[in-house]
């Protein structure tokens, strides 16, 4: 089967563009040459894209204005070294590395100052000061307490029990005992 | 999206570092309380809530308390700076039923001598109890508690831990007057 026959409409319709430009291989320039012979439509597009083609080239050619020119070259004097565009991610790869690291760092302060005992102000040792005073003095005051009255219960039974006793022996009456012991000190 | 994603990452982060470093394994943050210590909280004797006075002084503080008053007062602060913890409750009784109290104040009593505090001295008179219980560790003084129950009046606990010398402690005690504290404003004592 002979290649020229078997060119289809579409696809000698999109070779038309480069043929008109001359940019076809001669090969397949070739085939497409034989299939216009034989198809007057694409014959017709291909006319009629050869005098759209003559019709641009015949448009006049306009010039910049000197202004716009000075002007873009006064903006854009810098020379812009090229840069390859680079892939995402390696910055992605940097940005969750200084995020981890800033985290963990940022968790270990919060850690530490949660952990950081708080240093007291002077009003509250002043105040501490008073409380640790207050405890002695409860102290004091429950002692002075307990020690009269362990001297009341010597006093008793040292003294009034005795002097009681050989009263009534005197008098030759019985005595009563008298109420129990009002302190014990092991 | 991106704008939302990584400041949500970041969060992520923080608070999973935080957990972690928090679970860490950390230096104590409390010693051993010392063998003079009494858990007034765990005794249960009083309602926190209707305590007139309240002490609650530890190690650190008590050091600050010991420096600061090191010139004005050196027998204090020398006699501070050895102790390990102060705790006072103090518990009015004017109109209620002591009944209750009376038999916490036996409780603690019991609970006392069930863990070796020895007796210094027991005054019971018209319904009014004293205690003073000394706790001794390789002959040293380690803790004293008082107890006292004056029906209609107030009963109290005191707790001092620490390395105690009893004499001292009782001039410095006998040297300050309870009313006169009272009279300056302090921030737990007196309710």
């Amino acid at each position: 089967m002979n290649r020229i026959e078997d060119m289809p409409c579409d696809e000698a319709l999109d070779l038309l563009e480069p043929y008109v430009d001359g940019d076809l291989p001669t090969a397949v320039a070739d085939c497409l040459r034989a299939h216009l012979e034989t198809c007057r439509s694409c014959a017709g597009e291909l006319a009629l894209a050869r005098r759209i083609q003559s019709e641009l080239r015949s448009l006049p050619q306009l010039d910049c204005p000197p202004e716009i020119l000075e002007r873009v070259r006064s903006q854009g004097g810098e020379v812009v070294p090229f840069r390859p565009r680079r892939t995402g991610l390696p910055l992605r790869i940097a940005a969750a590395a200084a995020m981890l690291v800033l985290s963990l760092g940022g968790g270990a302060l919060f850690v530490h100052f949660q952990q950081q005992p708080r240093q007291p102000s002077a009003a509250e040792i002043a105040q501490a000061t008073q409380e640790a005073r207050y405890a002695l003095a409860y102290i004091g005051k429950v002692s002075r307490r307990a020690g009269l009255d362990v001297r009341d219960d010597v006093l008793a039974r040292r003294l009034v029990r005795p002097a009681t006793r050989s009263v009534s022996l005197s008098l030759g009456v019985a005595t009563q005992e008298p109420a129990p012991v009002r302190g014990e000190q092991p | 999206m991106r704008k939302t994603i990584i400041p949500g990452l970041a969060l992520v982060l923080f608070l999973a570092a935080s957990a972690l470093l928090a679970q860490a394994p950390q230096k104590p943050q409390k010693p051993a309380p010392s063998p003079g210590f009494v858990p007034l909280a765990e005794l249960n004797l009083f309602p926190q809530d209707k305590l007139s006075a309240e002490v609650n002084l530890e190690g650190a503080i008590l050091r600050l308390v010991a420096a600061a008053v090191k010139q004005e007062d050196p027998a204090f602060s020398s006699m501070v700076a050895s102790l390990r913890s102060i705790n006072v409750q103090v518990f009015p009784l004017a109109g209620i039923d002591a009944g209750a109290v009376k038999t916490k104040i036996d409780r603690a009593v019991h609970w006392l001598e069930d863990r070796g505090w020895k007796a210094n001295l027991r005054v019971k008179e018209k319904g009014e109890e004293t205690y003073i219980y000394l706790k001794e560790q390789d002959g040293q003084i380690v803790g004293l508690t008082v107890l006292t129950f004056q029906p209609g009046d107030e009963a109290a606990v005191i707790n001092i831990s620490g390395r105690i010398d009893p004499a001292q402690i009782g001039r410095l005690g006998q040297s300050l007057h309870v009313q006169q504290l009272e009279r300056v404003p302090a921030g737990k004592k007196p309710h």
